[in-house]
């Protein structure tokens, strides 16, 4: 493939892209968009985010899932690091610890694809009564 | 904090979370002189002086979640680790400019590391927000921003395909400017 030097081979590219990408069905977008953010403060950084969240980016389109990948701060998880948090359409958000690439494939095969929920969940939601 | 590219994200995330719409950064090298001015100007809400005075302190953060902060101190170390220094510029509803300098020829000055892939990532992820990245080594340069992408139709990076294209993109114009040093450098 010719390498992509100039702003012209990049507006080639997007057209291209583009192209493939409506012919994919859309239809249902908005509520059937999983959501993933991977926090990306200090602690993310430092302990590998970049990584997990590029493997979210290029495996989940090459899966063809639709999702919104987006950063957020750190939820104040530093231990566990790197941190993801996923919201599929009908479910409540659920927060990941220790997210490497085997673990982010773990959560797409089994978490997104399925709803089952997968080891290293850290409990953000959970509520006492006090 | 191993490489620049590391603290280019961090430091883009206090302007993000600073509510800030437009987002400079800026790698400003002069080879001749071995010296590299990292910067990150932004619109966003701004500090008071006093809070401005704190950031150095590992001990501050305006977050609740944890009790420690340690971007600002991590890059204040790595730039007085090379006999450069930190400034700060912050004004309240203004914005704030933060200005690294570094010489580039001291051992231990850590490297670039990968600007292309985690400017990708900041575009990708925060989507309303105008990002500006301007590399300059002596009198070369090489721009991208958001507003550039967009008026070129490049509006879409959330797929796989677009971003790897617009990473490939920065990266064959950074390898070409870098190519364009006289010394070699410790930053790559």
């Amino acid at each position: 493939m010719e390498k992509i030097k100039t702003l012209a081979d990049l507006k080639r590219k997007q057209e291209a892209v583009k192209s493939q990408v409506n012919l994919r069905d859309r239809a249902s977008r908005a509520e059937n968009l999983v959501q993933v953010k991977v926090a990306m403060a200090t602690c993310g950084i430092a302990s590998g985010a970049k990584e997990v969240m590029e493997y979210f980016v290029e495996e989940l389109d090459k899966r063809n899932i639709e999702a919104v990948i987006t950063q957020t701060g750190c939820m104040g998880y530093c231990y566990a690091e790197p941190t993801v948090e996923v919201k599929l359409h009908d479910a409540e958000p659920i927060v990941f610890g220790y997210v490497d690439t085997k673990k982010a494939n773990e959560i797409i095969e089994r978490y997104i694809k399925t709803g089952e929920l997968v080891d290293g969940i850290i409990p953000k939601n959970y509520e006492t009564i006090n | 904090m191993v490489d620049l590219a590391m603290h280019m994200m961090d430091i883009a995330q206090n302007s993000i979370r600073a509510e800030a719409k437009n987002i400079e950064i800026s790698f400003i090298e002069n080879n001749t002189e071995n010296t590299l001015i990292f910067a990150v100007k932004d619109d966003g809400t701004g500090m008071s002086p006093e809070t401005v005075a704190k950031l150095s302190d590992p001990f501050f953060t305006s977050r609740t979640t944890r009790k420690v902060g340690l971007g600002v101190p991590f890059l204040k170390m790595t730039c007085e680790q090379t006999d450069g220094k930190l400034e700060i510029k912050s004004e309240p509803g203004i914005g704030t400019e933060i200005r690294a300098s570094y010489n580039t020829n001291h051992p231990d000055c850590i490297p670039l590391g990968d600007l292309a892939g985690y400017m990708i990532l900041l575009l990708i992820g925060n989507p309303g927000i105008n990002f500006k990245f301007l590399y300059q080594l002596d009198d070369e340069k090489f721009e991208l921003s958001t507003a550039e992408l967009a008026e070129n139709g490049i509006d879409d990076l959330s797929s796989a395909e677009m971003s790897s294209a617009v990473k490939e993109f920065m990266n064959e114009n950074l390898k070409e400017l870098f190519g364009k040093r006289e010394k070699e450098s410790f930053l790559c």
